[in-house]
Parts: structure tokens; sequence; C-alpha cells
């Protein structure tokens, strides 16, 4: 306890408060104007640590959100192909169903070849598919295509696909990743196999009863895949909202620590001007002195 | 006995209200003057040579008004709060290299791991490459700014260490030689008073730049020792401190520290040990502690990230557009020598087998985001960022605290100090009014004897 005050004390007490409540003005102008109340990390230490987690998380959802983005654009791709696809083996069986009644005449199966040449050509332009000059049957790379044309010199069925031999994946989440791509020979390799041997047996002019079997089995490869892209499709979909809900609460969570509440932060500057203006005055009555008093 | 006492009474009470007017003037005057102590007057009665009678009033001597205690008191806290202020605007300076806002390290590796992110998405394409490479460059260029700018920072405390020990060469030289004059001045029996408070002003500054202990003379002298016993003033002695490059002490930016110590008659330097204290204990600790801490640490983080990336980069299964097995991502060791060397996008190796569009290589390096190294206690790059910038902004939040009690220690002993020995006007006033009326009687006195002498005088005649 001070029984005995100076003037000096005074003056001293008087300074040392209006730099102390400057100061907090300072801090709280620095909070409503930068709508932040984690401007330095020793603001809340904790906080910023944590901030700079969810920074981190923030910037991996983005990245992952942009894979499943790039990859929904692919296997929307591949499941137009495989469509296409689809119709071009209906179509050949029906071709040869039709071709397969005994009174077909030779020179009848020999023009329905041709159409037959068409399907096959149809088919190995699928699985050419692009996306942005990248082939989705060829392991997403740029450059040759896969699968060999129809009309290139020594053309062999079985041989037609020259691409990638592995799939393409990406990562959608720290632990998972998924496959965009199959390897163009496993989704049309035995279609295209089938509509060749299609193709030649009707241009030998013979009964084509045996490629039916055939044909439908590779079919089978086509619609198999049609449904795995529609399954991979719904898991990037699923994961494209967890990611945007994540994304959401990782937002939520970075706010609660680093923003403002503006009205608690307006509310407590005008409180600290008004604690200065008061102070401030209270220098006024410093004016008062015995000499005021006492004639000398 | 004098013929008439009153006379020489009166004559001796104007004189003693004199002094006690101008000593009262004296306070009033010095009411601003830092480090001033209030002085009194001391009034006393003269014993009567014989009889009942006293013999009037002696103005014996002029003392201060000083609690000895508190001095002792406000040299420590002077030399913490110096302390805590330099600790606390250092600590300010390295935590701005770790802004919450912005980019930082941190920000600039999740750049990097978000574009190997793309690359896996785009792994044959060139401007995504290009982009990988110069999130890479961003990533060296942060961690080299950030480590050259806290080695900076230890060579400007080096800096203000070598000119502390200047300033306290100044002080000591100062106190050495006003002990000579208090000690003079007692021995011709004068009041040093204004000395004493000049060396009281010397002590409080060389307390602010490290930790004293002071030891009072009878003959009014003090002895000055460091907190470890290092005599700093004997007498009228002053030692002079001194600072050198120290070999064994070698600086983040690769050149030599100084000591401070306090030079020996043949020129040697004896460095200060122990708790130094004062602003000079602080700037060590910082400088060689604290400083070096956070930079190795920003060192450990540079290591494992380039090894971590290098070790992607250079699987042996790994491969390059150009077919070719991928050579290091970075070279140069430590936050200040991370280096991006590769310069060529192609020779990014995103894929690990000789297919066309492989992204595996590429999957992998943005992988590295979400590992954990052991070297880095278990945390990932990320994590061990955050961890460190939450380990400096603590370690400034304390200090700031630390100097905010220290600041009000500070006030509160001021106050009191004030208490004893500042001068309050008011009471100043009182005393002018007092020794006024005092003189003034004294004055009447005299007037009333010289009455009664006129009047025995007039009876004679």
């Amino acid at each position: 306890m001070i029984t005995r005050v100076t003037q000096a004390t005074i003056f001293r007490q008087l300074q040392s408060n209006i730099t102390d409540l400057q100061r907090q003005i300072l801090d709280a102008q620095n909070e409503v104007s930068s709508q932040k109340k984690l401007n330095q990390p020793s603001d809340d230490p904790a906080g910023a640590a944590l901030v700079n987690n969810l920074n981190g998380e923030t910037s991996q959802l983005n990245a992952y959100q942009s894979g499943v983005t790039f990859g929904t654009a692919v296997l929307g791709s591949e499941d137009g192909a495989l469509s296409q696809a689809t119709n071009i083996m209906t179509r050949a069986k029906e071709i040869a169903t039709e071709q397969a009644n005994g009174t077909t005449s030779a020179a009848n199966r020999q023009s329905a070849s041709e159409e037959v040449a068409q399907l096959e050509q149809e088919m190995l332009s699928l699985g050419n598919t692009t996306i942005a000059g990248r082939y989705v049957f060829g392991g997403l790379a740029s450059g040759s295509a896969p699968f060999a044309s129809l009309t290139d010199p020594g053309f062999n069925a079985s041989t037609a696909y020259s691409g990638p031999s592995q799939p393409f994946s990406i990562q959608i989440a720290t632990n998972q990743t998924i496959r965009l791509t199959t390897p163009g020979d496993q989704v049309f390799g035995s279609s295209i196999v089938a509509l060749d041997n299609l193709r030649q047996t009707l241009a030998a002019g013979n009964d084509p009863t045996a490629n039916i079997d055939q044909l439908n089995t590779a079919a089978q490869d086509i619609s198999n895949e049609l449904s795995s892209v529609g399954a991979r499709a719904n898991t990037l979909s699923d994961r494209g909202s967890q990611i945007t809900s994540r994304l959401t609460d990782v937002q939520q969570q970075s706010s609660s620590v680093e923003d403002a509440d503006m009205a608690q932060s307006i509310s407590l500057l005008v409180q600290l001007e008004n604690a200065l203006q008061a102070t401030l005055a209270s220098g006024q009555t410093l004016n008062t002195s015995i000499l005021d008093l006492v004639q000398l | 006995m004098a013929l008439f006492p009153s006379l020489s009474i009166g004559a001796d009470a104007l004189i003693a209200q004199q002094r006690a007017l101008d000593v009262t003037g004296n306070n009033i005057a010095n009411v601003n003057t830092p480090g001033y102590s209030r002085q009194t007057a001391v009034l006393s009665a003269i014993q009567p040579a014989t009889g009942n009678i006293g013999g009037g009033v002696l103005a014996t001597s002029v003392q201060q008004a000083i609690d000895p205690f508190l001095e002792a008191r406000r040299l420590s806290v002077a030399s913490d709060l110096a302390g805590a202020n330099t600790q606390s605007g250092i600590l300010d300076q390295v935590q701005s290299l770790f802004p919450v806002q912005g980019t930082n390290i941190a920000s600039a590796m999740q750049d990097f791991f978000a574009s190997a992110s793309a690359l896996a998405n785009s792994p044959q394409d060139i401007p995504t490459r290009t982009d990988l490479l110069s999130k890479a460059g961003a990533v060296a260029t942060q961690f080299n700014q950030t480590s050259s700018d806290i080695a900076t920072l230890q060579r400007q405390t080096d800096g203000q260490i070598q000119q502390a020990a200047k300033d306290a060469n100044t002080q000591l030289a100062t106190i050495a030689k006003l002990n000579a004059a208090i000690s003079a001045a007692q021995v011709s029996g004068t009041s040093p008073n204004d000395l004493l408070d000049q060396r009281r002003v010397a002590l409080g500054t060389l307390a602010g730049i490290l930790n004293i202990q002071v030891v009072q003379h009878d003959n009014g002298m003090v002895d000055v020792t460091s907190s470890s016993g290092q005599a700093l003033v004997l007498g009228t002695q002053a030692s002079t401190l001194a600072t050198s490059l120290d070999p064994s002490n070698i600086g983040l930016d690769g050149n030599a520290l100084s000591q401070i110590g306090v030079l020996t008659a043949g020129g040697s330097l004896v460095k200060l040990s122990g708790n130094v204290g004062g602003s000079v204990g602080a700037l060590l600790n910082l400088r060689d502690t604290s400083l070096p801490a956070t930079s190795g640490q920003l060192d450990q983080l540079a290591n494992t990230f380039r090894d971590a990336v290098n070790t992607v980069q250079t699987d042996p299964a790994g491969e390059d557009l150009n077919g070719a097995v991928g050579t290091p991502f970075f070279s140069g060791t430590g936050a200040a020598g991370l280096t991006l060397a590769l310069t060529d996008p192609r020779t990014i190796a995103a894929a690990r087998s000789s297919n066309l569009g492989d992204n595996t290589g590429a999957l992998a390096l943005a992988q590295v985001a979400n590992t954990t190294f052991p070297a880095l206690g278990g945390a990932t790059l990320n994590d061990y960022f955050g961890t460190l910038q939450g380990q400096v902004g603590s370690a400034a939040s304390a200090a700031d605290s630390e100097a905010t009690v220290q600041q009000n220690l500070s006030s509160n002993l001021e106050a009191q100090r004030d208490s004893v020995s500042g001068v309050n006007l008011e009471e100043e006033f009182t005393n002018l009014v007092q020794f006024q009326r005092g003189y003034q009687a004294a004055a009447d006195l005299i007037s009333v004897s010289n009455q009664m002498l006129d009047d025995l005088l007039s009876l004679v005649s």
C-alpha cells in the first residue's frame, strides 16, 4: 500500500495507463481491420498449430477434389464409349443370327461381312477414345494410339492392342486410391477377336452359327466393364460429397480459431476508446493545486 | 551568556528557517529530475550553555529520504525488466518468420504436394511438371529465407551484446568517478546528496545491462560485482567490459560470435560467467540457445523433406520422360542449403515403369505429405511445422507476459520509491508556508528584542 503519493507517481501512472490502452486499441483495431483474431502465432499458439494442420488438410482435400473431378470426366468418357461398344456387339449378334440361317447365300454373307468390318473398325476406334489427347483405354497415356487400325498392314486382331499393360489409379483419400482405367485389351480384346472372326467367317461365305457364342462371351466383358465403371463413378461421386462436406467442416473449424467475432471486436474497440477518453479527461483534474487555495 | 539571548536566538532562527526554505525550494526545483531524492533540512534545538532556557535552533544537516532496501530491489527488478523486454522483442521478431496468414514454409510444402497430386493426374503433362518444379523452388526459397532471417537475428543480438559492453563501460566509469567525489565530500563534511542520486541512476542503468551486486562502504563508496562475483567497480577503480570473437562459438551464418567479459590488467578477457542477467543475459540466451534451437528444428525439417522427396524421385524402378532413373530433386544440407537440383521438367520421375502415362511415381511423391517421420518425432512434415510454429508462438507469448509482469513490478516499485523519495508539491508548498511563517516569527522576535533594547537604552539615557 502506497501511503504517500507524489505528482510524479500520478503522471507516471497516467502515462502508463494511456500507453497500455493505446496498445490494446492497436490490437483491437488490427483485429477489426484484418477480421482475424489470430494474426501471429503468439495470439494463440495452440490455435496457430491447429490452423496450420487444417490448412494442410484443406490443401490435400482440394488436391483430392481435383482428382475426383478429373476421374469423373475420365469414367464418363469410358461409360460413353462402352455404351456404344455394347450397341456394336448387339448389332454384330443380330447380323450373325440373320446370317446363321442355312438358306442365306454366300454373296449375301460376303456383303454382310462389310458391315461387320465397319463395326470392327468402330470398335477399334472406341478403344482409342481420348480425353484431352489421352487414351482412356490406354492407361491415360498420350502419344501413339493403343489400338491398331483394321487398315494397317499385317493387322492381327489378337495383337491389336499395344498400349500400357497397367491400370491408371489416382489417390482420392490418404489411404484410398481408385482405378480409373482398365488396359484396353482386357476390355475390347475379346470383342475385336470375335468381330474379326465373324468378319472372316462371313467373307468366306460360311455359316456364322459358331461365332454367336463367342460374340456373347465377348459382349459380357464389355458389360462387366460398364458396370465396373458405373460402380467406380459412384465411389467418386460419394467421395466428392464427402470431400465437400469435410472442407466445410475444416473451414468452420479454422474460422472459429482464426476469425474475429466482429460484434465482440467492435464493441471492445469502442469500450477501449471510451476508457482512453476517460483516462485523458482524468488528466485534466490534476490541474488543482494547493497554490489555488493558499495565498503565500 | 549573551547579553540579550533573544536577539541571537532570533538571528539563528532566521538562518535555520532560511536553510529549510532553501531545501524546500531545491525540492520544488527538482520535482521532475529523474532519480532525485527528496531532501529535508534537519533542525535541532541548541542545548542551553547554562540554566534552563534553550539556545535556539540550528539547521544541522540536509538528509535524503531513502529506503536502502527498496533501492536494492529496484536494481534487481531493473535487470529482470530489461532482460524480459529484450527477450520479448526478439522472440516477437522470430515468430513473425512463422506467419499464421499468408505464405510460410508449410504453405509452400502444401503447394508442392498439391502440385505432385496434379502431376499424378497428368503425369506426361509438361506444364504440370513445370509447375511442380516452380513449387519445389518456392519450398527451397522459403526454407532459405527463414533460415537466413534467423541467422540475421542472431548476428543482430551479437551486435547488441557488443554495444551493451560499451554502454556498461560508460556507467562503470561514472560510478567510479562518483565514488571518488562522494568519498571526498564526506571527508570534507558536506552532504553529497545529489552525487548519491546520480550514482543511484548510474547503478540502475548498469543493472539494466547486466545483473549486479552492490556493496556499500562506510567511506561512502560502493563496490559493484557481477552476479557471479566478478569485480566491476572497486572503489575508484572501474573495470572494462570488452568483447572479442570466440572461435569456438560459430554463428548460424558461419562466422564466429562474440564473447563478453572483463578485461584484466594483462589485456586478456575473463568471460562473464553464471547468470549474467539484464539485457546482456537475455541476448546471450537468445543468441546461444533459443535461436540455434529454432534453426536446428528448421534444418531437421528441411533435411527430412529433402530426403523423403529424393527417395521417391531416385527410386531405382522410377523413370522420367526420357526413360532414365530420376536424379535427386533437392541438394544441399539444412534449411539454409536446400537447393532445387532439377531444372528440366522432363526429368521428374513420375513413372515407375516404362509404360507411357504411368503415374505411380507421382502418386508416391504426393503421399510424402501423409508420411510420418521418426526424425520428426512421428509427425508429418506439415504437422512438424505447425508444432514449431506453436512453440515459437508460446515462447513469444510467455516472454510478452513476463515483460508485462516485470513492467508492473517495476511501476509498483517506482511508485513505492516515489512514496518514500519523491517530491510532493503540495507537501513542499505547505512546508514553504510553514518555514515562511517561522521566518516571519523569527524576524518579529528580532524586532521585539530590538524594541526592548531600545526601551532599556532610553531608560539609561
